[in-house]
């Protein structure tokens, strides 16, 4: 069943990809009742970038009411003391926030493990949990600590999650064409075998700061989008697996779930669409 | 080729071997290098790394007998205040180095701080001073160093499912290896047949690491007396096919390489702020600590060993600095498989330049078998395959 699923998909995003359309326009098809999302990594600098991206994510949530924002860690970089949550993420996204965009965050190698009690971060004091929206179950995962209860928390939560959408992130990608971290292979060998026989659909990451849609490994698609707010400009070093990439500026990700098709376009901090697509997600999966 | 396989006993060579093969390997192939290694890892850390910690302890078991090394105490006590010292130091820097970045979630690596590589450091030891008073203080910071480690690291071993009331395991398996001993069997079959599993077991379950799971069996081994010397030649009772030294003596080289092949396997690009954590941790600030506690140590009126100048002290701090497999076992023990084990690691691999500044400083203050030879005739690499005492 996997292959032709993956051929399906391969062939609407090839079918999708050449079309012409204009930078900034919503390529998502925005339908009332579908779950919208963006998702953005590796923001938290308090620096000027982030806030760009901050004021791009603003005016596209403006187009695209999107209710919740997945945070794919260093959620805040350097001192992490009350005024920086301020400087680092309240300030930045405070137009979100006041529209009652949620962020449920996960924990990259530069947050504290503390974090996970901060409020807005929306992830009740646990470094990994799960939450369901619509049709669609979220696993968010400690990548820097993947030991052996996390493990099979993961298992047992994958197990029980009846919703068809499985949508897991974390901070370290499991493939990644990043110059200067790639790859976490020692954690794939843990971690793919479960999320392939679970069914696991999606699968977001950072920590490389690029933006990377890989192509599908083992029926599950995968995207790094780590430059929310750092940049590590021309790090990308294109493979075999490489779809799609955009390392000369920020970015972050908008989404959205309509039935079994995931939409996806991403957005650099000039407010160019720099990738779009859409995931098939087979339905007798 | 006997003598070519006592060399390579003697200086522990299985360990760099096996880390040199895991390297090339998890570089060129990593999915492949890294699905063995995890494979392995259970049977190799959990399992054969407790016969080496207990081939260890039996050695200091059998030093702290009357006429051997660390008997009575008192003579020991300089080389583990070093071994703490050096500790503390290491420990202390690698926190302030840590807690300098943003990096909180590296501040549970500290204990990896703690290690010292006794059998690496057992072997440069026997290069540059034969087997002087000097390789006994080298190898002594390094049991006290390893045993902060150790005490540290016990309870970071995570299974899924803690079972506390298993721990009462450890009492049967105490009582069995007392009865044995109390019937004075010599063999240390026995014991591992019939202690040592339920010893393991009780480890395991409670959340302790299982490495640890022959320790409190092997004061019952019968003992005799001996220098410390982790690296074979052991003479008499020793050589009796019954004397855990001499059944385990090849098995725990055979460990040491698998333990390498399993730990020592890093993707070079995977360096980050631990891996210079613990380089300027063990590098720079033990051997600083290690000189600080023996000068507070003497200037309390404790006495150096005899033999043993503030030069051979350089050497020797220097020398314990190397922290490649307590360092790579430490790090395994608080880190899971992932991003901050692989920069740990590398850390404790990049140690191994130790190696290279404790001969050079050997070389330049003519100490061990480095002295009264000119320095212009003095090429490192000769001296290190000029065969032992």
């Amino acid at each position: 069943m996997r292959a032709p699923r993956r051929v399906l998909a391969l062939v609407v995003v090839s079918l999708l990809a050449p079309l012409p359309f204009h930078a900034q326009d919503l390529s998502v098809p925005n339908r009332p009742g579908s779950l919208k999302f963006a998702a953005i990594g590796d923001n938290g600098t308090g620096e000027q970038p982030e806030y760009d991206v901050a004021n791009q994510m603003d005016l596209w949530h403006r187009r695209f009411p999107f209710d919740m924002v997945i945070m794919l860690g260093d959620n805040l970089y350097g001192s992490q003391g009350p005024a920086d949550f301020v400087q680092k993420f309240e300030r930045p996204y405070k137009p979100l926030l006041a529209a009652g965009v949620k962020f449920y965050a996960s924990l990259g190698n530069h947050d504290k493990t503390s974090n996970d009690s901060y409020r807005l971060f929306n992830m009740g004091g646990e470094r990994y949990y799960t939450y369901a929206r619509d049709n669609v179950r979220f696993f968010v995962i400690d990548s820097n600590f993947l030991d052996p209860p996390q493990l099979a928390w993961l298992e047992s939560e994958l197990k029980s999650a009846r919703e068809p959408w499985k949508i897991a992130y974390f901070h370290h990608p499991l493939y990644s064409d990043g110059g200067r971290h790639g790859s976490e292979v020692e954690l794939r060998v843990r971690l793919e075998p479960i999320l392939i026989r679970y069914g696991v659909n999606v699968v977001y990451s950072g920590h490389d700061h690029i933006y990377e849609r890989l192509k599908p490994q083992n029926g599950i698609h995968y995207f790094v989008s780590g430059a929310g707010g750092e940049l590590r400009q021309g790090d990308l070093k294109r493979s075999a697996i490489t779809a799609a990439a955009f390392d000369q500026d920020r970015s972050f990700m908008l989404n959205e779930i309509a039935g079994d098709d995931l939409f996806f376009q991403v957005v650099s901090r000039t407010g160019q669409t720099v990738d779009r697509g859409v995931i098939h997600r087979d339905a007798n999966q | 080729m006997i003598r070519a396989w006592r060399y390579v006993r003697d200086h522990y060579l299985v360990l760099p071997l096996g880390g040199a093969i895991a390297i090339v390997w998890s570089n060129a192939w990593p999915l492949e290098y890294f699905k063995a290694s995890q494979a392995l890892a259970f049977a190799v850390n959990d399992v054969g790394m407790a016969f080496v910690l207990a081939y260890v302890a039996q050695e200091v078991v059998e030093a702290a007998m009357p006429g051997g090394t660390l008997h009575p105490w008192r003579r020991a006590s300089v080389p583990v205040i070093a071994g703490i010292g050096g500790a503390l130091a290491a420990i202390a820097v690698y926190l302030l180095y840590v807690g300098s970045t943003d990096e909180e979630m590296l501040v549970r690596g500290w204990p990896i701080a703690c290690g010292v590589d006794i059998f690496f450091c057992a072997a440069i030891a026997r290069a540059i001073f034969r087997r002087g008073s000097a390789s006994t203080f080298l190898l002594l910071l390094a049991l006290a160093s390893d045993v902060v480690g150790l005490a540290a690291t016990s309870r970071t071993f995570v299974v899924a499912d803690v079972h506390p009331a298993a721990g009462l395991l450890i009492v049967p398996a105490v009582v069995v290896a007392a009865m044995l001993r109390r019937r004075n069997v010599r063999s240390v079959w026995p014991y591992l047949l019939s202690s040592a599993p339920l010893s393991w077991l009780a480890c395991f379950w409670t959340g302790l690491h299982p490495a640890l799971a022959l320790l409190p069996i092997v004061p019952f081994f019968v003992h005799s007396r001996r220098n410390l010397n982790v690296t074979g030649a052991a003479r008499g009772e020793h050589r009796r096919a019954r004397h855990f030294e001499e059944v385990f003596e090849y098995p725990v080289q055979a460990v040491v390489f698998l333990f390498a092949l399993v730990n020592a396997g890093v993707l070079l690009r995977g360096f980050g702020t631990a891996t210079w954590a613990v380089l300027t941790a063990l590098l720079a600030a033990r051997p600083a600590g290690i000189l600080a506690a023996v000068a507070l140590a003497v200037s309390v009126g404790l006495h150096l060993p005899r033999n043993v100048g503030w030069k051979d002290l350089i050497v020797i701090a220097l020398t314990a600095s190397l922290s490649v497999t307590f360092g790579l076992f430490f790090a395994a023990a608080v880190f899971p498989d992932g991003p901050l084990l692989i920069e740990t690691r590398i850390g404790a691999l990049g140690t191994s330049v130790g190696v290279l500044i404790a001969l050079a400083a050997a070389r330049l203050l003519r100490v061990g078998r480095f002295a009264n030879v000119p320095l212009a005739r003095q090429p490192i690499g000769a001296r290190l395959t000029r065969g032992r005492a």
